[in-house]
């Protein structure tokens, strides 16, 4: 569903992202992980068609993302860490903006079911302004998820939501990939790529330094196999030094 | 806490200059500096031959005039009101000096600082403007005059918006307080025009030789005690300017700098109203900067939820993002009141064109007309809401199943669509106001068709005149201010009259061909067809011009597409 091969990308000398190849099937949630500047946004921004590989084929839904960009963008959504909203537009009107870039006919009827599951349904005729941060988040979620993507980009998807948004977030991200959406989630929240992700991809570098489900990550790191799991994370990263403050 | 504010703002500023030189690395930004070089090099220095032939200005008569136009700004300011601008902070700002152990008159004096920056470059760029003209002392002497100048009207437009927030917290400002700066206006024009009645004449015969004698003459006329008292305060700020000689020029700068220091005074101890409108104002910009990605468009909040405009479920997907901006246009308070001004100018001067006389109506169509034809101009530099607003999500753009021409479309579309709407019912109410008049040339006939001419080019220059606004934000992110506001104020006026030239220079080269096929088509019917030649003429002229702006919407879409958010510089 999602497929990079060997993306580079290089700004100057700078290589952010070297030689990634990874692919994240129907179903599966891939979590991307990494200290900062390791190239998880990059990754994931080149991935959603934002920024231009300097090298390497991203395939969505079959399509390449170079040659037929609108077909791949059509496949996924991108969910970034800071919410970006139209201010004039009302969340009823950014739901139907969306429906309408992605040609999907009238949605009316799908609308209602979408905001009561991200608990908007109250603040449908709000502009941007009137709404919480977190709030905001969920209407960037919705406009995500209007179309029903093959393919769904979440950066720090937790930002800002509260307890009750961060439940029905974790909840929608797994019944989506239970529907069969490829998933990439970059977090800093090890519990969280630790609850939701069914595979994980460690970056350090702009490299790959451990990829698999976290079984097969220890499995070839036996000595990390007792430890904490931000122990392990450390460890991958090379901050095994790092010690926690008592 | 100065050092600190300077240090602040000079830091800012050093570090915004090195980061926009930086940007010369790319060709495409040498090319434009290079350019924009020989473009001030041809407004500054090649004129110059141009300006030394003729008898230099009569000093009397710049003084007159540059003090009527400081009037009139200031009137502005006062009537109009521009608080929220002036008084909004940045929100990192809000976030460090708000919470910080910064008193109100820390604020204001941190404000005056940071304005000083924008008033210096433009201190310079007028400089560099007035240079050709044979009047006045030295550059470096005219620096300092303009400086003394701009920096009296910054802090006269600080002085007047604390004022004007103080009335509206205690709810007096709105039609009462603008019906009392009106009154004010009128009793001082009232009294200007009774105490040179007798001088008019004279003044009026002047306008028949020369402007320069007009002039002269009414600079005459202004010495009079009663223009002369009222005008005093502009003309102290003007007088350094038009000083011929460094003694003349000290005499005059000290007056200058008495207002200047009292208006110092006026503003940091005028601050009852400052803190709470400051942080108000720019709270509700940082939440609004946060909603949009840093756009400072003025926001309403007693918006419509339903729109007029309805978004049809089919089309062409980037139909909505021309619908979003039209929709962002139209729950501005600013577009409300423009929609029931020109509505409410269609009824009058409708009904007020059959009257024997018509005179007022007749008055309003002139207005009307000139207004829709400055529109063509300005219209572009003002109306923002495309690329230059939402380039600040170019994450969120680029994430869009679109190509890159029908997003530069879409966002063009709009802004020329909004332009194009004033307009085109401007000459409607022109239209109306002269339909009355049976004795006027050109007749209804040819009234009609130039209506009609209108109605088919209007589009055509507008949608040209957008991209290349759009197309030089998308060229050059670094440079062009993004975000729906312009930056504005008497103190913003050099750099934006050179923009404005810079602009009139490149829509002027992209109707040249346009015009020409037109008006050769025009030429060649005209002796079989008459007046109504100009209808071939002007489909040719917008067929031409619908060619030249479907190749720049190409391009820019390539260029779009090829725009990094990472590297081109734009701040998401």
């Amino acid at each position: 569903m999602i497929d990079v091969d060997g993306l580079h990308k290089l700004y100057g000398d700078f290589a952010a992202v070297q030689g990634l190849s990874f692919r994240v099937g129907p179903g599966e949630v891939l979590g991307l992980v990494g200290p900062n500047g390791a190239g998880k946004t990059t990754t994931i921004r080149s991935v959603a068609g934002i920024i231009i590989p300097t090298r390497g084929r991203i395939r969505i839904a079959g399509h390449d993302l170079a040659d037929d960009p609108v077909a791949a963008k059509s496949a996924l959504a991108f969910i970034p860490d800071e919410p970006h909203l139209f201010e004039y537009l009302t969340v009823e009107e950014h739901l139907r903006f969306v429906a309408r870039l992605y040609r999907m006919g009238d949605v009316s009827d799908r609308i209602p079911g979408l905001l009561e599951e991200l608990d908007l349904s109250d603040k449908r005729g709000a502009l941007p302004g009137e709404l919480s941060r977190g709030m905001k988040q969920k209407l960037a979620i919705a406009c995500g998820l209007l179309h029903e993507p093959k393919a769904l980009l979440l950066d720090e998807p937790l930002t800002g939501l509260d307890p009750v948004g961060i439940r029905r977030m974790k909840s929608t991200i797994t019944r989506r990939a239970a529907a069969g959406t490829a998933v990439i989630l970059s977090s800093h929240l090890l519990h969280l790529v630790e609850e939701i992700c069914t595979r994980v991809l460690v970056m350090r570098r702009g490299r790959v330094a451990a990829f698999g489900t976290i079984a097969d990550i220890l499995a070839g790191r036996p000595e990390l196999k007792s430890r904490k799991l931000e122990d392990v994370f450390l460890a991958l990263i090379g901050q095994e030094g790092e010690k926690a403050e008592p | 806490m100065i050092s600190v504010f300077g240090y602040l703002a000079w830091r800012s500023a050093h570090n915004r200059l090195a980061r926009q030189l930086r940007q010369l690395r790319s060709p495409r930004y040498l090319a434009a500096l290079l350019l924009g070089l020989a473009y001030v090099w041809f407004i500054v220095v090649g004129q110059r031959p141009t300006a030394m032939t003729g008898p230099a200005p009569d000093p009397r008569a710049l003084e007159l005039v540059g003090a009527l136009a400081l009037f009139g700004a200031v009137a502005w300011g006062w009537i109009f009101g521009v608080e929220r601008r002036v008084l909004a902070f940045s929100p990192a700002e809000v976030t460090f000096l708000f919470s910080g152990p910064v008193s109100r008159q820390g604020l204001i004096q941190f404000k005056l600082l940071r304005n000083q920056l924008l008033i210096l470059f433009n201190a310079l760029l007028w400089t560099l403007i007035l240079s050709r003209e044979r009047f006045g002392v030295s550059s470096g002497l005219r620096v300092i005059s303009i400086w003394v100048m701009l920096t009296t009207l910054s802090f006269h437009r600080l002085g007047a918006s604390f004022v004007r927030t103080s009335l509206a917290e205690h709810g007096r400002l709105g039609v009462r307080h603008r019906l009392v700066s009106l009154g004010v206006l009128g009793a001082t024009l009232i009294a200007l025009a009774w105490s040179i009645a007798d001088a008019l004449p004279d003044v009026m015969a002047a306008r028949d030789h020369d402007v320069r004698s007009f002039l002269s003459a009414a600079a005459e006329a202004a010495q009079r005690p009663v223009p002369n008292a009222l005008t005093y305060p502009f003309r102290i700020l003007v007088r350094p300017l038009a000083a011929d000689t460094v003694t003349e020029w000290l005499a005059a700068l000290w007056p200058a700098m008495v207002l200047l220091v009292l208006h110092y005074i006026w503003v940091v101890r005028a601050d009852t109203a400052f803190e709470e409108a400051a942080a108000e104002v720019s709270l509700w910009r940082a939440e609004a900067f946060a909603a949009r990605g840093g756009q400072s468009a003025p926001l309403s909040r007693k918006g419509p939820r339903r729109s007029l405009l309805r978004l049809s479920p089919n089309g062409w997907p980037a139909g909505a993002i021309l619908w979003k901006n039209l929709v962002a246009a139209t729950r501005t308070q600013r577009f409300r009141n423009a929609v029931l001004t020109l509505a409410g100018a269609g009824v009058i001067v409708g009904v007020l064109s059959f009257d024997a006389e018509g005179t007022l109506a007749e008055i309003a169509g002139w207005l009307a007309v000139f207004w829709a034809g400055i529109l063509v101009l300005a219209g572009p530099q003002y109306v923002r809401n495309d690329l230059r607003g939402d380039l600040l999500k170019l994450d969120l753009l680029r994430s869009y199943p679109l190509r890159g021409w029908s997003v530069v479309l879409a966002e063009a579309g709009a802004s020329t669509i909004m332009v194009t709407g004033i307009q085109l019912s401007l000459l409607g109410i022109g239209y109306l106001a002269f339909l009355g008049n049976r004795l006027m040339s050109p007749d209804l006939e040819q009234r009609s068709l130039l209506l009609l001419g209108s109605i088919l080019l209007l589009p055509g220059v507008n949608l040209l005149g957008m991209l290349i606004q759009n197309g030089a934000a998308l060229l050059y992110p670094v440079w062009v201010r993004l975000g729906t506001g312009r930056t504005a104020g008497v103190e913003a006026l050099g750099q934006n009259l050179l923009m404005t030239i810079a602009f009139v220079a490149l829509l002027s080269l992209t109707l040249i061909l346009p015009a020409a096929i037109g008006g050769g088509a025009f030429l060649l019917l005209r002796t079989q067809l008459r007046t109504w030649a100009a209808a071939p003429g002007a489909i040719l002229a917008i067929g031409v011009m619908l060619f030249e702006a479907a190749l720049m919407v190409e391009w820019l879409g390539r260029i779009f597409e090829r725009t990094d958010p990472a590297t081109s510089g734009i701040s998401l």
